[in-house]
């Protein structure tokens, strides 16, 4: 009897339980119901008791690493009121791009916007966006976003615009202050121990983190120090690969050195420099310089290694890293954050690691075909880019994240400038829509940088004091200005926008996944090799045998040739 | 059992060749019940091998299966002059067997080892906490994989290192040879528990009174799990190996996937990760679908095959 009654509670709590599972899907979908009637009759005024229920929901994938935040975000709530609409973002998440693109084409089912990153062309041949140009004359901030030329690069072949370009539109002028690309980063306790000296080349690189390392080999907390790491896992390899053109003092052409002058293209995996580079990452190996863990770590096991403060220097991209660097700054390990130094082989080469912003047409925001409201969306992307949504997404809301002071000029305290970089803060109060079109440089209002992080002086206070010290020991106050000043970009620049859009059934992409298969597996045996000449030999033959390079630089030279063309007006 | 056993086979036998119309009007009701399983099957498992089309075609999604360009069997052509595709052969065979032949050990070890277990609390105690693994998605796994192996913090070094069984610790990811072991005990501390419950059940189904009668003929432990224990469940044994060797070249995505790097691609990629890599990265969805009917092709024979061995060995078999 007792049994039978515990037994008919249980199932009786199991019933309560799922009820409001129900339920809340049955709200939803009443949610729904009234998004499709809202479109249908644009000009029915919202009634008061059904205010909650006018705000549309959007879905967006972004084929790139992001962190997701909270649904109940309390600046995405506010951007909700302003505009009538919010967007459900999912990130890349343990795929590449093409992976994740590729299985959303086979399934055919796309959220309503859609940022595919290096999977843009194959989404683009699926047909996967609509035409943006056949619906933006109701919305002048997304038609007035780009000037006509600049539309005119955007579009496809068939003429349409089917993305928008999220970065590199300036407005009025460039004010960045942070390096967001790749250089080779050291540690500012590094630099402070050697009382900030100058470092121009590899040799002098290696020297100083080894000298540093000899002196201390444990953090104050007693775990070890690691000298060098280099990521390689899966795509992320370019940590690994692609130095030895920025070490010749080529701008990040990603794919393939072009020669300014002569217009040639070259194979920068075989060069001189790229022997000479391995073969020092083959000495530090040895030595113990470098992790002897590196090249089998996932991302994750990197983010967390460097996360911890103990990694004195590395390549890679800043995006690539910047949470682990925001988490060094959460835990206040202040000397331990990293500066971007331009190092090149030999003395004398000038080094071309920073780039000014190029506005990317391989790549942006688009709607796709599954969006149910399209007017709705462009409404959303429009309003999205007013000036009062502008500052919410990227300042935060007034008083809470940002004061504004005499004549209108945004500035932080203390405390929001320690909660503007912590992830936990972050997710639950900021929303920057950060794959949605945006302007860099100076805000509309005229006052103001578009985001804390590129205001004049407020860039400066906000950072570390060692970090301070450091780049005014270089003669800095910007981390772009540790670097060479940007050069004007070539008009075939960047490459890697081309490269990316191979696919495995030409010639040209199949010595591309043939290269990266073969660097992939050779230049860690290289880097860790007892004999580097006996395997670098080995690399080279395999490379030779396998990789069709005159296919792969005849394309490349083509498109070279082809941008020039563009670009000359012909 | 036996007799059981041979007496429902004379019935399939004597019944198979004449399908009358009495014989189906007597049936009726099972016919009408298996309706819906087959139209289930129709739907879910034939209707998508219309999909099969594209490998004999240069699909593109935009033209869809109609009006993409048909090309023959040069997909396969390129497929089988591709070292790679080769080599990921090779790779999953050998990881397939390799797991196919350890769990069968550890889950059979495993069973027997609980069913000597006296006190019942503990049994039962051992074997839930013994197929949890089982409920954790790859992912965590490979997590788990990873710090156990890892360099500074991960147990198996220190421990050998304390041992002095090696002196330095190893990178064991970073070597090809060690790969598809690391993936089969990875297998095994997943799969173990779970896989010994449908043998732990087999062994409950013995006669207790063949223990008895062998106590009484003064049989020990090993000599009754080697003359009763095993024999009994060595019908479950057999239908459970022919199972899985279909499932040979099903050898795993997730695992490589996740604990391969490049320094050990060449034996970690699998035929699942090669359709991921050049299928679907590559956009080349034709390519990605061959090798998926090879895989498809090769495990239909090899189950063939396997049950046929297992007929001419008078064992029993699937169909």
């Amino acid at each position: 009897m007792k049994k039978r009654f515990l037994s008919l509670l249980l199932v009786l709590l199991l019933i309560i339980a799922l009820l409001p599972g129900c339920s809340k899907k049955d709200d939803t979908k009443d949610v729904d119901n009234t998004k499709v009637g809202v479109t249908n009759k644009p000009e029915d005024k919202p009634s008061d008791d059904g205010k909650k229920k006018e705000i549309k929901e959007f879905t967006a994938f972004f084929a790139v690493p992001g962190t997701e935040i909270n649904d109940d975000n309390v600046s995405m709530e506010k951007l909700a009121e302003l505009t009538g609409a919010k967007c459900k973002e999912t990130w890349l998440t343990g795929q590449t791009a093409e992976e994740a693109v590729g299985t959303l084409i086979a399934g055919g089912e796309y959220p309503d916007f859609i940022c595919g990153s290096t999977g843009h062309a194959q989404l683009l041949e699926a047909g996967a966006y609509i035409p943006i140009d056949q619906y933006w004359d109701n919305y002048p901030n997304v038609k007035n976003y780009l000037s006509e030329e600049e539309w005119n690069k955007v579009r496809a072949e068939d003429g349409h615009v089917y993305i928008i370009p999220q970065f590199g539109i300036i407005n009025e002028k460039d004010t960045e202050c942070v390096h967001n690309d790749e250089a080779f980063w050291i540690q500012t306790r590094v630099l402070k121990w050697d009382n900030y000296p100058k470092i121009t080349t590899l040799d002098q690189y290696f020297d100083l983190i080894e000298r540093y390392l000899a002196a201390n080999p444990t953090m104050p907390d007693g775990t070890p120090n690691i000298g060098y790491e280099i990521l390689s896992d899966d795509w992320r390899y370019f940590c690994l690969e692609n130095p030895p053109f920025f070490l010749d003092g080529y701008p990040n052409d990603g794919c393939v050195i072009v020669d300014p002058n002569t217009l040639e293209v070259s194979d920068y995996n075989t060069t001189e420099t790229a022997k000479k580079y391995f073969a020092k990452l083959n000495e530090e190996f040895q030595k113990g310089i470098i992790d002897p863990e590196t090249f089998t770590m996932s991302y994750d096991q990197y983010i967390a290694k460097v996360s911890s403060g103990r990694v004195l220097g590395m390549v890679d991209q800043h995006w690539n890293f910047q949470q682990a660097e925001d988490a060094i700054k959460t835990q206040e390990l202040d000397d331990c954050t990293y500066v971007p130094l331009g190092i090149v082989m030999n003395e004398g080469t000038k080094e071309r690691y920073h780039s000014a912003s190029a506005l990317d047409v391989s790549n942006g925001l688009g709607i796709t075909v599954s969006c149910n409201d399209v007017e709705g969306a462009m409404k959303f992307l429009n309003d999205l880019l007013s000036q009062e949504a502008l500052t919410l997404r990227f300042w935060g809301i007034e008083g809470q994240d940002y004061m504004v002071g005499d004549g209108g000029v945004f500035y932080r305290t203390e405390e929001q400038r320690k909660n503007f970089v912590s992830q936990d803060y972050q997710v639950a109060n900021l929303c920057k829509y950060s794959y949605f079109p945006q302007y860099e440089g100076m805000n509309l209002d005229g006052i103001n940088a578009w985001e804390p992080g590129s205001q004049p002086g407020e860039f400066f206070e906000a950072l570390s004091t060692e970090v301070q010290e450091c780049l005014k020991a270089y003669g800095a106050e910007t981390y772009v200005q540790m670097l060479n000043p940007s050069q004007e970009n070539s008009p075939w620049f960047p490459m890697w926008s081309y490269s990316n859009t191979f696919t495995s059934d030409t010639e040209h992409g199949m010595a591309k996944v043939n290269m990266d298969e073969v660097k992939h597996e050779y230049l860690p045996k290289a880097v860790m090799a007892k004999d580097f000449e006996a395997a670098w030999q080995d690399y080279m033959n395999v490379y030779n045998d396998r990789v069709n390079v005159d296919a792969y630089l005849k394309a490349l030279k083509a498109e070279v040739d082809r941008r020039i063309a563009v670009a000359e007006g012909k | 059992m036996e007799v059981a056993k041979q007496r429902k086979q004379k019935i399939i036998k004597d019944k198979g060749p004449k399908i009358t119309r009495r014989e189906m009007k007597k049936q009726k009701e099972l016919i009408f019940l298996s309706i819906p399983f087959v139209i289930y099957a129709l739907i879910f498992y034939y209707a998508p091998l219309g999909g099969w089309i594209m490998a004999f075609q240069n699909y593109k999604p935009k033209g869809g299966l109609l009006h993409s360009q048909f090309v023959g069997l040069a997909k396969f052509k390129t497929l089988f002059s591709n070292d790679v595709f080769i080599r990921v052969i090779r790779n999953t065979l050998c990881m397939g067997i390799i797991n196919l032949v350890l769990s069968f050990i550890f889950s059979i070890g495993l069973a027997i080892l609980l069913n000597e277990v006296r006190n019942r609390r503990g049994k039962k105690f051992v074997q839930t906490v013994s197929y949890l693994p089982h409920f954790l998605s790859w992912i965590i796994v490979t997590g788990i994989v990873l710090d156990v192996l890892s360099l500074e913090t991960g147990i198996i070094n220190q421990a050998l290192v304390a041992l002095h069984i090696i002196e330095k610790p190893i990178n064991w990811l970073a070597y090809p040879k060690f790969f598809w072991l690391i993936v089969g005990f990875s297998n095994v501390w997943k799969e173990t528990g779970w896989g010994s419950i449908i043998y732990l059940a087999s062994i409950t189904s013995i006669n207790p009174d063949l223990y008895e009668a062998a106590s009484i003929d003064g049989a020990g432990r090993l000599q009754k799990i080697f003359h009763i224990t095993l024999p009994g469940i060595k019908p479950t044994i057999f239908i459970l190996l022919l199972i899985n060797v279909g499932n040979v070249l099903n050898a795993g995505f997730e695992v490589q996937y996740l604990l391969g790097n490049g320094l050990v691609q060449s034996v970690s990629q699998t035929i699942d990760i090669y359709v991921l890599k050049y299928g679907i990265s590559m956009g080349d969805y034709s390519i990605g679908t061959a090798a998926g009917i090879f895989k498809s092709v090769v495990s239909i024979i090899i189950i063939f095959l396997a049950n046929k061995a297992a007929k001419m060995a008078g064992e029993e078999r699937l169909f």
